[in-house]
Formats: structure tokens, C-alpha cells, sequence
């Protein structure tokens, strides 16, 4: 999808890094030519507003998961009493 | 990894100075410091590991034997870096060993294969929809919606989403976290994301939500 008008940065090139714009993974420059970008190319700019909800609705609905009552204590009692775990040497992979 | 210290070592340092910074600690100061420092990772790990696994049994599972794992180890963890990374790290590995293999993987096929496979899929059927549904739309699915929606693409896509948009964990946290190389990580957290988007439009069209707001199909 393009608004059809010429840009400095191809919108193809836009949408591929639009993720990484949003989280502040491009170099200064591309940031750049991303955001005059977005300004003048209202589909791209769609693309990143939907790209946002996303996010925010994956936050959204992770935050409402509750910890099972009982496991921190759980592991309070079986992990952290066992002194037979340690090992030197031992690698956590 | 610094190299482990030795027994011997840990045992004679019961008989050291307290007061002396650079000495061993005992197993129960070591284990204090552990409840102190890492526990407080708990909910972020269950709800990591819930992601991972879709299943809360498994997910309990998972996190008592991350945290296992992660205090047998915790000698060598080098204090002052990273430590929540280095749980999610503990806890990716171990999902990986000693999980996926059993929910339901082949182990003949290479897993990012299948992945690669399953995402493509689902970015075909959403992008030969109509128009897709407004952005609004997607604001009156419920969280249940969203969780299945996840549920329903590839495990690396899916925790890759999760550890930056739930955890705001960087790429290069993400990379050392999945054993993946940054560019692996851009792609997984953008592909997953798309693929959420057409799924999460599928479910809003299902749904009668596509148009409620008056601005679809015309």
C-alpha cells in the first residue's frame, strides 16, 4: 500500500523497519528518513499507528496474567533451602 | 563465564573475615542475596514462561526449575550485570531443552523451519483479506482475544513480541536471551507482530467487530 507520491525513502523500505523505528532500534539517520517519512505518507503512518496498537494490546493483555498463589513460596521452600543444588562449576545451560 | 570457585574454597571462606568484601559468601548468605535479587523476577518470568508454554501447569513448572537452575548457578553469576536478563536467558534455555520438545515439535524438522513455515501462513491469509479492520476495532477485543492470538504463532515469534513488548527488553538483550543473532530478532519481533495484526483483524471480523465504528468496507 502507498500513498503513491514519491518519497526520499521508498515505503517498502519504511514498513520493513517499522518495528525497529518504534523501538528505537534504527541509527539517527534512518530515524530520520523515517519520521520525515511517516509526515508525508498517511498508509505508512496507518502502518505504524496498527504496529503501536499491537504492542499495546500484547502489554495490555499480559499484564492482567496473575502468578499462581503459592509459587513464590513454592519456590522459597524447594529452591532456596536446597544447599544441594550448588555445585561449582555447574552451568546454568 | 568466570571460572566456578571450588568447595574448598567455599568451605574456607565460613572460617573468613565477614567484613572482608572479596570473600566467598556462606550457602545462606548466598541464598539471601538469591531471594533478595531475584525473586522479585517472579511474575515477569511466570508471564514469560505462561507465553511460552500456554499452559499454567507447565508454566509453574518451567519458573520453579528456571529459578532451580538459576540458584545452582548463581556462584558464577558475575553481580553488577545483568541480572533479569540472565534469569529470561535461564528461562528460554530450559523452555527450549526441556519443554518444546515435548508440546509438540517433530523433532526430524529444524524448529525455525517449521516456525518460518507457520508465520508465512498465517501473513498469506491475512493479507488475502479485504480491507483490513480499522485500528479502533482492535481496542474492543478482549485480553483472552490477544492471548490466542499469540498462542497462535511460532514460539520464537511469540516470545521474541513478548521480551520487547512486555518485558522492553532492547535487541540486543532479546539476541543474548534467544541465542539469536540481532537481525534474527528484528525479523521475529516484526513478522510477529504482523502476524498478531492479521490475526487479531480475523477475530474482530468474526466477531462483528469489523465496521461497529462505521468506518469499514466502504
Amino acid at each position: 500500500m502507498s500513498c503513491g507520491r514519491p518519497h526520499e525513502t521508498p515505503c517498502s523500505q519504511v514498513v520493513a523497519s517499522l518495528s525497529a523505528y518504534i523501538d528505537g532500534e534504527v541509527g539517527v539517520e534512518e530515524y530520520r528518513l523515517i519520521a520525515v517519512h511517516l509526515t508525508e505518507c498517511p498508509p505508512c503512518e496507518h502502518q505504524r499507528q496498527e504496529v503501536r496498537r499491537v504492542q499495546a494490546l500484547v502489554a495490555r493483555a499480559s499484564a492482567s496474567i496473575a502468578t499462581p498463589e503459592g509459587l513464590r513460596a513454592r519456590i522459597q521452600a524447594t529452591v532456596l533451602s536446597d544447599t544441594s543444588h550448588q555445585r561449582p562449576g555447574d552451568d546454568q545451560e | 563465564m568466570p571460572e566456578a570457585p571450588s568447595a574448598m574454597d567455599r568451605h574456607s571462606s565460613d572460617l573468613s573475615d565477614p567484613s572482608d568484601p572479596s570473600r566467598e559468601l556462606s550457602d545462606e548468605e548466598l541464598s539471601t542475596l538469591f531471594a533478595t535479587d531475584a525473586l522479585p523476577y517472579l511474575d515477569q518470568l511466570y508471564g514469560t514462561a505462561l507465553r511460552m508454554t500456554r499452559s499454567p501447569a507447565d508454566a509453574e513448572d518451567l519458573v520453579q526449575e528456571t529459578y532451580a537452575k538459576a540458584f545452582a548457578a548463581y556462584r558464577t553469576f558475575q553481580q553488577g550485570t545483568n541480572l533479569r536478563a540472565w534469569l529470561f536467558r535461564i528461562l528460554r534455555n530450559t523452555f527450549i531443552n526441556d519443554y518444546r520438545k515435548v508440546q509438540r515439535q517433530p523433532r526430524f524438522q529444524p524448529t525455525d523451519e517449521l516456525g518460518d513455515a507457520q508465520i508465512l501462513d498465517i501473513e498469506t491469509r491475512s493479507a488475502g483479506g479485504s480491507r483490513s479492520a480499522e485500528i479502533e476495532a482492535l481496542e474492543l477485543l478482549g485480553d483472552d482475544d490477544v492471548s490466542a492470538a499469540l498462542a497462535e504463532i511460532p514460539e520464537e515469534f511469540r516470545t521474541a513480541v513478548v521480551l520487547a513488548d512486555v518485558e522492553g527488553f532492547s535487541y540486543r538483550e532479546i539476541a543474548d536471551i534467544m541465542d539469536s543473532p540481532v537481525g534474527t530478532v528484528m525479523s521475529r519481533v516484526h513478522r510477529g507482530r504482523k502476524a498478531l495484526r492479521g490475526l487479531l483483524d480475523e477475530y474482530a471480523k468474526d466477531q462483528g467487530l469489523v465496521g461497529a465504528r462505521g468506518g469499514e468496507e466502504s
